[in-house]
């Protein structure tokens, strides 16, 4: 059995993709990035303007740790989490938001976005993808894959590592 | 726990490298970097301290390619072994899939072996999973040092009831490196197709 990282799919990540895309323009912002918590791109969309990213599995493994982690830096406080995470230098920022207990809104911004801004639109984007999400939670899809799937990912697997053996 | 995603159309894979410190685990995902071929690999990431020891962990995606649809992928994770970072170890094994245990054959390491081990028990039982229940092998390294012990021995330390399967290696000459990965995948395979 399968867990869906996020129960999005269809229609429903359709319209989050539109929520990342009215995201970016309104806030200038690079890269709007929802990944799962264990640090796994569900959706990502980029500025027409914005430069190639960096390796988005890098980004958001990275974000999620970090997550994680200062997760774990407010429950030594007593605390559940802290309530915003942001990282700034001179060229470059992270904003990111929780979505619900399985996902996390990421905007990736530079200096020619007011984190203000950035904020502002990324709380109102969250909103919108929290209702999104609600909406759809009831019509979660059975993760059925068929009982071939082993069988072919096996036989990749083969493919990828010839006969296992290492030299 | 195997996640799927509907919106990208991937399925995806958690997989820890655990053990003591200095036992060779960002050697063995180093290694799996270097020889995999470039289309089915992404960055490896470490976070290190200045003297290169492990001080997060260490990240290698690789790329399967499509099945049944699916874009299939592995996440591999090593854990920083010294004891004091038990708070990030215990974040990693977050969502795991499958955990390849590297075993140090110094005859010193003996004692730090049994330890990772029974620390692996105690941060899985936090995220509520068990030894038993998940995907597992065991990968014994640096079988080159002259006074390396017997494998007898340290299976009987580490799986006195012999049900996990255990390599030899010596990680940092590409030997017994890709035996262990492929093991715990296919074990990993193997249960989703029994939860189907």
């Amino acid at each position: 059995m399968l867990e869906p990282s996020l129960d999005l799919y269809g229609e429903a990540a359709e319209r989050v993709e539109g929520l990342l895309v009215d995201l970016l323009t309104q806030s200038r912002a690079r890269y709007a990035l929802l990944i799962d918590r264990q640090g796994f791109v569900i959706l990502h969309c980029r500025a027409a303007w914005a430069p190639k990213p960096p390796s988005l599995d890098s980004l958001a493994t990275l974000i999620a740790s970090n997550h994680s982690a200062n997760e774990a830096i407010a429950q030594l406080f007593g605390e559940a989490s802290f309530r915003e995470t942001v990282q700034q230098s001179d060229g470059v920022g992270t904003y990111v938001e929780s979505v619900g207990d399985k996902a996390l809104l990421v905007t990736v911004f530079d200096a020619s976005a007011p984190l203000g801004k950035v904020k502002l639109f990324t709380k109102r984007a969250l909103e919108r993808i929290q209702a999104v999400l609600d909406e759809t939670r009831e019509a979660a899809p059975m993760a059925d894959i068929g009982g071939s799937f082993s069988v072919h990912a096996g036989a990749l697997l083969d493919e990828l590592f010839g006969d296992g053996k290492t030299p | 726990m195997s996640t799927i995603n509907f919106a990208a159309r991937e399925i995806n894979f958690k997989l820890v490298y655990y053990g003591p410190g200095l036992s060779g685990k960002t050697t063995n995902l180093k290694q799996i970097h270097a020889h995999v071929p470039v289309e089915s690999k992404g960055e490896m990431v470490s976070l290190q301290t200045e003297d290169e020891r492990t001080l997060f962990f260490d990240f290698l995606p690789l790329d399967l390619g499509k099945v049944n649809g699916f874009k299939t992928r592995f996440h591999l994770y090593t854990v920083p072994g010294q004891v004091f970072y038990n708070a990030s170890r215990r974040l990693i094994l977050r969502g795991v899939d499958g955990v390849v245990f590297v075993a140090d054959s110094a005859p010193n390491r003996l004692r730090a072996n049994a330890e990772s081990l029974r620390n692996l028990r105690e941060n899985l039982a936090e995220h509520g999973l068990s030894l038993g229940d998940l995907p597992y092998v065991i990968q014994v390294n640096k079988r080159d040092l002259p006074d390396a012990l017997p494998v007898d021995m340290i299976r009987a330390v580490l799986d006195p009831d012999g049900g996990a399967p255990l390599f030899e290696a010596v990680a940092q000459q590409h030997v017994g490196v890709i035996e262990p990965l492929k093991a715990v995948s296919k074990l990993v395979l193997e249960k989703l197709a029994q939860r189907a």
